[in-house]
């Protein structure tokens, strides 16, 4: 923390804000592996309402090497530190999306419902999302993939958590293989047309290979 | 002892500065990877292959190896190079203070933010937006709109418009706020236009 954000915070619980708190634990860095990542991600949440008046958390652990939120390892520290929480309070909790690919590649897509399904399934509350391409290239994101999310996270909602384990252990690996050569996509304006704010007839076409992927892997995703 | 108050502003403010002195570097390399890998130990953590935990064990746990992480290390900052203390009791006075329910966004677009507990069948909150990623000014509006017209998507969150009248929006100058200002207006606007006014941002 720092004294800008103390200061900030200072201003909006004075005026009664809804104040939303965000942090990102890096996986590799400091903290170090996935388990020791997960007990500093817990601590620093729990210090966003105990010390600086937070209404609800914004999570989004990343990965060191590859800068996404959609690896195994930073899946595994948010769904841990989501489900500690969840199990013993009634906070508020969400996480963010930081997939590899970009829009209009079906890896993006098979990402971000990957990510879904483990926050829909670790309890949390809230998904926001998604940067797509790492949420760093100019125009790379569009309302479809927060389409594919709300969806995925709506075929998720009451499954058994052994079954939905059972289907990120073959969803993870079949994207993560990628991560080197990942589809950088397209932009907004090559994915709608930027006058009517409709996705072209080809995001359309991935997005149902996306689905239809992702009812292979055992997810009863609706169109 | 039970605490005399969940810690305000101020207050962390106050324990900041009479907090003990501490190098970032010493906290950063020693005393964070140190006592988070004690911890570790300490609550014989192992999270094995499976992404999501199915036992109650290593969620308590964890639970339980992240509090005392925050209440046996305590919290730095980083302009005073200072660390505060919060006890247990003051931590579970703050956790208690905290509301457990929000409504976000206005009139008929309001989003329920209420606790769900496991896997429940309630499916969560859907916050579209770019997430901070950079967006043209020019496309700002319909990308926001492409987000806002999801019938799937609950709640908005914003990108970061990266140029403001043409020129870029850097921190520190008087572009920022102006660049800020707009992203609000544009939001509204893509509300509107995706027949969601009262959508929350």
């Amino acid at each position: 923390m720092d004294m800008t954000g103390l200061n900030m915070l200072a201003g909006w619980t004075t005026v009664g804000d809804t104040i939303m708190i965000e942090q990102m634990p890096i996986f590799g860095g400091y903290t170090g592996g996935v388990e020791e990542t997960a007990i500093c991600d817990v601590a620093t949440t729990l210090a966003s309402f105990g010390l600086f008046s937070g209404n609800f958390h914004l999570d989004g652990p990343i990965h060191i090497r590859w800068g996404v939120t959609t690896a195994k390892e930073t899946l595994q520290i948010a769904a841990h530190a989501a489900a500690a929480i969840d199990a013993n309070t009634d906070l508020l909790l969400a996480n963010q999306y930081y997939p590899m690919a970009g829009p209009c590649t079906e890896m993006c897509l098979l990402e971000t419902a990957a990510q879904a399904m483990v926050d829909t399934a670790s309890g949390r509350e809230l998904l926001s999302g998604s940067a797509a391409a790492k949420g760093v290239v100019q125009d790379k994101t569009t309302g479809m993939e927060a389409r594919v999310m709300g969806a995925a996270s709506q075929a998720t909602c009451g499954m058994k958590v052994s079954d939905v384990n059972d289907i990120l252990a073959k969803l993870v690996p079949s994207y993560e293989q990628y991560y080197t050569c990942a589809p950088a996509g397209k932009t907004f304006q090559e994915c709608y047309d930027v006058r009517t704010v409709k996705p072209t007839a080809e995001y359309l076409e991935v997005y149902d290979k996306a689905l239809a992927t992702l009812r292979d892997f055992g997810l009863d995703i609706k169109q | 002892m039970a605490a005399t108050r969940a810690l305000t502003i101020p207050d962390v403010y106050e324990r900041f500065v009479k907090g003990k002195k501490v190098p970032e570097a010493t906290w950063d390399y020693e005393i964070i990877p140190q006592n988070a890998t004690a911890l570790k130990e300490k609550y014989k953590l192992n999270f094995g292959d499976r992404i999501i935990p199915e036992d109650k064990e290593t969620m308590n746990n964890l639970f339980q190896a992240g509090l005392e992480m925050l209440v046996s290390t305590g919290f730095y900052c980083q302009d005073l190079g200072r660390v505060l203390k919060i006890s247990e009791e003051e931590l579970w006075e703050g956790i208690r203070k905290t509301p457990t329910k929000l409504i976000l966004g206005e009139g008929k677009d309001i989003a329920r933010f209420y606790p769900r507990h496991g896997n429940s069948s309630v499916k969560p909150i859907i916050q579209g937006g770019p997430t901070g990623s950079p967006i043209s000014e020019d496309v700002f509006v319909q990308v926001m709109q492409s987000y806002a017209q999801e019938g799937i998507v609950d709640n908005l969150v914003n990108g970061v418009m990266t140029t403001i009248e043409g020129k870029p929006a850097k921190t520190k100058t008087p572009y920022e706020i102006r660049a800020t200002m707009a992203e609000l207006r544009a939001v509204k606007e893509a509300r509107v236009r995706a027949g969601r006014p009262g959508m929350g941002v």
